[in-house]
């Protein structure tokens, strides 16, 4: 399930916050004492915990929510920061327009919040926004799409677009394990987004080590529901049997299991990604061929939020032994099946 | 003759086909410096397709082009343009969004490293319009805001801006008023007295009178007359060569003295559009014409298109058969019996990808249509009844009507109102680009019609058509009507004193 | 109307009347079929010369198809799937073909699909089923087609910035509604008619509505008023205006229809994907543009025809199939579309511009 070794912070006490919005942190530091060999030094960090510290205002400035996991992100950013008495969350209209959403950066930066969690509509052209912030001495934290300079951001904390393919592509190939001369389909995301090149490099280099798989085609849909469909439906008519299929988006999987049941073909297994409810509850039905996805969680949000509350309280993370928080969190890309659909339910996003 | 210098251009037998059409058919023609050299032929004769040839936008079939004596191949407009041949194309072909100096520099830019040398452009522009005789026009100035009579000097001036030697003008009159007329003459004596040849094309046989030398008359694809002087040879004589027959009289008689119906069939009251005319009052009865005469610009059409619904007027009301029209609807005046055949054919009244039948058709659809559905047989013999008895040319209602001549597509815009039955019948310069022979031809149906009670109300610029075929005559000053009075009580002087200087009788 | 089609008898006179012609004279004879032979002895206005030259443009991409993947490319499910997906734009095609006649663009009509689509995949309306669904998506594609239509024929709007606008706010209100989530369909009399068990011999049945709607769509612009003044404004709004023609309510009428077939679309979109999201309908606009476009429409207005236009869908859909069939990137699939954009344009241009 898990084949290749990781960096060890990837496991981290994120991992509970990804698994479930509702588990506290503090659970998270009991959960895994043995990482923490220092307890007994005279040099015990500060750490971030449910308790009401200092107030902090954390300024948040995301795109535009217009498709199910950015609309996660906002809510999960929202609801973290309901949980503590002491954060003041100000949270901005998003905007996909980098000008607009300077606009809405400058407007908190004005407001003197403590903390800045930003999403940035493009990474790059929000850059100079996420250095002014930190010249203005307000510590960003820079959420999921990466900014081009380090000095940007204070903490980068995202998903693992690579990681993501990776684990598609080793769930496929130990499920195929057996089956000879297999053959897999990849249903990507818009050939024109970075991210997508990640996931089907990380993909393609898990199937490098089943040399009985081979990729037969890869098409790329629009990560909407109509190209998903249309795509797949094509696919499917290109590929008279095949044996599995990971497709980079939940959404456009809604598509894609349209077209599947149109066309009345069972003989394959789907890998989906992202995490999805409707995709979650599919898995858990187990009445389709959906098996599986591959996570890319929108609980980053809530993380960000803890990252930032620690920050603005001057204070570290449980679970690691540094004064600071880190300055780069890459979430593990968990591969949600029948078996964990349960734990991770809660975070699937409409 | 004798001592007449070698001509600046030569053609020699020359031939062009279109599908379907020979054009041309072996035509010679020679220009002489500092000659006006006249062309005339019925729409379709083949003048526009000779200009063309003249002016390299076609290239001939067959026959020899030569220049001060030296065959040349004119393949292409820029190629006569070097030779120093100009074209004023009679559509004029200016960029109504910019400049007048823009326009006369257009594919001719007086550019330094592709960036333009405005005020030098200013300056020729400038220095041509003077030349013109109009230093009033600024260089500055977007053309769409000139009136037609401005924009033909902008033409001009681009013709100018060349090193030119022949310089075409395919109907260059047919948009001026009688001033600009004179200033047009004079500046062809200047140019010719300097030595340029000029080829022009006038409907009008008097302007050729006045300015021109020779004249060569074309009538389907040939010259069937070259070296006709222009100020001695009759008209009549003109006439019957352009249209094979004699034509001497023109106008239709006028019914001895109509008996009036009881009620007007239109009746104006009151009816006024600030800056454009001034409480009009007009009564038109069945079977009556009545023409409109002024200058350009004194209210005419203005008037026609307010009594159509086209315009809003202001104060006043029209009436159809005594029931009031809503104003500012042209729907509710069609309904009521209305017709207009508007002044730019083209522009306003055709549909010119369009069948003959579509364009005859289109006002009276409902006449063929059970619930929206169009009986497209009977829509289509309706319309051919009507354009057989307008003897429309070619006798084929599915041609495009942009194929057809001016004439024809006039008759076609009449056969439109006729099917549909209307009662009032406004014709806006209904001879513009309509040449001389299907001129007298479109008059006797106009008379025809009235004959038949249709009401018709009539604007022209040539005063002797306002008097040959109207019953009564309204002269229009600066939006005001100075005069009515019978058509047979006035004549051309009378009515160019009253538009000019609007003394009542 | 005091003037029928009655034909009067002629009155005697010496030439015949003109404004109100004898019975033979103008009108044809009474009995039904004589007026016929007239319409004879040209081509039947169903294929002329451009759709001539874009059948063989498709036609070729038959060829490439059979050839590079024989297998698939000709088996019935392939060409039940080419027309299915055909379908959906198809439908919107029909409109814009409308509008651009006219001489309008409409630019909203992927935003009218992603509303209408979202709309009636509300939980709220989903629960009143199948005609619940049905309706509330036609009534929202008509509902903003009117409003188009008035902002443009009344305005008076430039029907570019008009349909912009209603782009904008079609798609923010679409996101509004969803929120963003993706709206799945629950309702299974909707669901199975997207499915291979209502197929009717073979026939799936939203291809069956976009028949219905291009024959629907033919016949009026061809055989009807509707159509004729819709060709008549876009020929020459001011001599149409002139000519006695009501422009304005025409125009309202026309991108009425346009909102229309979107909203029609829309529910075909819906069966199709089994769900409603604020992002259906994307591009739409263009696609529908390019294929009313290559299929002989002049953009200026004034002509076009329905056949050239579901060839011109049918084009674009064989493309898609064909990548996907041959798996070539989506690069490559941009290309080669842009490359058959130009060589269809080019080949219709070498058809005489006067064939009807």
């Amino acid at each position: 399930m898990r084949p290749l070794p990781r960096p060890s912070r990837r496991g981290l006490l994120f991992g509970g916050a990804a698994a479930s919005a509702g588990v506290m942190l503090s659970a998270c530091t009991s959960n895994e004492p043995s990482d923490s060999g220092d307890d007994d030094g005279a040099t015990q960090a500060a750490v971030s915990n449910d308790e009401p510290g200092t107030p902090v205002t954390i300024g948040f400035a995301g795109p535009q929510a217009d498709h199910g996991w950015l609309n996660a992100i906002n809510e999960q950013a929202r609801s973290r920061a309901e949980e503590y008495s002491e954060v003041t969350l100000n949270i901005t209209e998003g905007s996909n327009d980098t000008a607009q959403q300077i606009g809405q950066i400058e407007a908190l930066i004005n407001d003197q919040v403590d903390v800045l969690v930003i999403l940035p509509a493009d990474g790059r052209a929000l850059t100079q926004i996420g250095l002014t912030a930190m010249q203005a001495g307000i510590p960003v934290i820079n959420l999921d799409r990466i900014f081009d300079n380090p000095q940007a951001y204070r903490c980068y904390i995202g998903g693992d677009n690579y990681g993501m393919g990776l684990n598609a592509g080793h769930f496929i190939g130990e499920q195929l394990r057996d089956v000879p001369n297999a053959r897999v389909v990849e249903l990507s995301g818009p050939d024109s987004l970075e991210l997508t090149v990640q996931r089907t490099a990380g993909f393609d280099a898990a199937l490098a080590n089943y040399p009985n798989i081979e990729k037969v085609a890869r098409q790329a849909a629009e990560f909407t529901v109509e190209s998903g469909q249309e795509v797949m439906a094509g696919l499917l008519q290109a590929q008279s049997q095949f044996d599995a299929i990971w497709n980079h988006d939940d959404d456009q999987g809604v598509g894609a299991e349209r077209a599947i049941e149109q066309a009345g073909r069972d003989e394959f297994i789907m890998v989906g990604g992202a995490g999805s409810r409707h995709a979650m509850e599919a898995i858990q039905s187990d009445n389709s061929v959906l098996k599986a996805t591959v996570l890319y969680p929108p609980t980053m949000a809530a993380s960000a939020i803890d990252l930032a509350r620690a920050l603005g309280q001057a204070k570290g993370i449980g679970g690691l032994a540094e004064f600071e928080i880190p300055s780069s969190v890459t979430l593990y890309s968990a591969v949600v099946t029948r078996d964990n659909v349960e734990q991770y339910l809660p975070t699937g996003f409409n | 003759m004798a001592s007449a210098p070698p001509p600046i251009l030569t053609l020699t037998g020359i031939t062009k086909s279109f599908p379907g059409v020979r054009a041309l058919d072996g035509v010679d023609l020679d220009v002489l410096p500092g000659e006006v050299h006249c062309l005339l032929g019925q729409n379709g004769a083949g003048k526009s397709t000779l200009i063309k040839v003249i002016s390299g936008a076609h290239r001939p079939d067959e026959g020899e082009i030569a220049w001060n004596g030296e065959q040349v191949q004119l393949s292409a407009p820029t190629a006569a343009m070097n030779l120093g041949i100009a074209t004023i194309y009679q559509e004029l072909d200016l960029v109504e969004h910019l400049s007048v100096a823009e326009n006369v520099h257009l594919g001719n830019e007086n550019a330094r490293a592709g960036f333009v040398r405005r005020a030098a452009a200013r300056e020729t522009t400038a220095a041509l319009l003077a030349r013109l005789g109009h230093p009033e026009i600024s260089p500055d100035r977007i053309v769409a805001t000139l009136p037609a009579a401005g924009q033909q000097i902008v033409s001009m001036a681009r013709a100018l801006s060349h090193e030119v030697k022949l310089i075409v003008m395919d109907e260059p009159s047919a948009v001026l008023d009688s001033d600009e007329v004179d200033n047009l003459f004079r500046i062809v004596a200047d140019l010719t007295a300097d030595g340029v040849a000029v080829v022009y094309i006038s409907h009008r046989l008097e302007e050729i009178r006045r300015i021109g030398d020779r004249v060569t008359v074309l009538k389907d694809g040939r010259a069937v007359a070259r070296n006709l002087p222009a100020a001695s040879t009759p008209t009549r004589e003109v006439v019957a060569l352009m249209t094979g027959r004699d034509t001497e009289q023109v106008f239709p008689d006028r019914p001895a003295e109509a008996p009036r119906a009881a009620e007007p069939v239109l009746r104006a009251e009151g009816l006024s559009r600030k800056g454009e005319f001034e409480t009009l009052d007009l009564d038109i009865y069945p079977g009556e014409i009545v023409g409109l005469a002024g200058l350009v610009g004194s209210g005419r059409s203005e008037i026609l298109e307010t009594i159509y619904g086209a315009r809003r007027p202001d104060t006043g009301s029209v009436q159809v058969e005594g029931r009031p029209l809503r104003p500012g609807s042209v729907t509710a005046a069609v309904r009521a019996g209305l017709g207009l055949a508007p002044e730019e054919r083209k522009a306003q009244g055709l549909f010119l990808i369009d069948s003959v039948t579509r364009n005859v058709s289109i006002s009276s659809l409902f006449r063929f249509a059970r619930a929206g559905w169009i009986d497209r047989a009977k829509e289509r013999s309706a319309a051919r009844g009507y354009t057989k008895e307008l003897s429309l040319r070619p006798d084929n209602p599915d041609v495009q009507i942009r194929t057809l001549s001016g004439g024809n597509q006039q008759k076609a815009v009449l056969a439109r109102w006729l099917l549909r039955e209307c009662k009032v019948l406004l014709l806006d310069e209904p001879t513009r680009g309509v040449d001389v022979g299907a001129r007298a031809e479109l008059y006797a149906l106009i008379r025809r019609l009235a004959d038949d009670g249709v009401a018709v109300l009539l604007v022209s610029s040539e005063i002797p058509e306002v008097l040959g075929l109207a019953d009564r005559v309204l002269v229009l000053r600066e939006g005001t009507v100075v005069h009515t009075a019978p058509a047979r009580e006035l004549d051309e002087h009378r009515v160019l004193d009253l538009v000019m200087e609007g003394s009542p009788a | 109307m005091t003037h029928g089609a009655t034909s009067e008898p002629a009155t005697p006179a010496a030439e015949p009347s003109l404004a109100k012609p004898a019975a033979g004279a103008g009108h044809p004879p009474s009995s039904p079929g004589t007026g016929r032979p007239a319409g004879r002895g040209k081509l039947p206005a169903v294929v002329n010369a451009q759709s001539l030259s874009l059948l063989g443009v498709l036609l070729a991409l038959c060829v490439v198809g059979a050839i590079t993947a024989p297998d698939q490319f000709l088996s019935t499910s392939n060409l039940q799937l080419v027309l299915v997906q055909a379908s959906v734009i198809g439908v919107v095609t029909v409109g814009m073909t409308f509008v651009i006649i006219s001489g309008g663009i409409d630019l909203s009509v992927g935003a009218m699909v992603a509303l209408a689509s979202v709309w009636c995949t509300t939980v709220a309306t989903q629960e009143f089923g199948f005609m619940g669904m049905l309706f509330t998506a036609l009534l929202v594609g008509l509902g903003c087609g009117l409003v188009n239509g008035t902002l443009i024929a009344y305005g008076p709007m430039v029907p570019f910035i008009a349909t912009l606008a209603m782009l904008a706010s079609a798609r923010g209100l679409a996101l509004q509604i969803t929120g963003g989530n993706t709206q799945i369909v629950t309702v299974d009399s909707v669901l199975s008619l997207g499915e291979r068990d209502s197929y009717i011999l073979g026939v799936p049945p939203l291809v069956i509505i976009f028949a219905v709607v291009v024959v629907i769509g033919w016949t009026v612009l061809n055989r009807t008023t509707f159509g004729r003044r819709t060709v008549a404004i876009g020929g020459n709004a001011e001599a149409a205006r002139l000519a006695g023609i009501s422009v304005k309510r025409q125009r309202l009428m026309i991108y009425a229809v346009s909102g229309l077939c979107c909203g029609i679309a829309a529910f075909m979109l819906v069966v199709l994907s089994g769900s409603g999201q604020n992002t259906n309908g994307n591009l739409y606009e263009l696609d529908a543009i390019a294929a009313a476009i290559i299929g002989g429409t002049l953009l200026s207005g004034g002509r076009g025809t329905i056949v050239g236009s579901v060839l011109g869908v049918l084009v674009f859909t064989t493309i898609t199939n064909l990548f996907i069939l041959n798996n070539l990137e989506s690069a490559v699939q941009q290309i080669a579309k842009g490359a058959i954009i130009v060589v269809a344009v080019l080949l219709q241009r070498r058809t005489p511009y006067g064939q009807t």
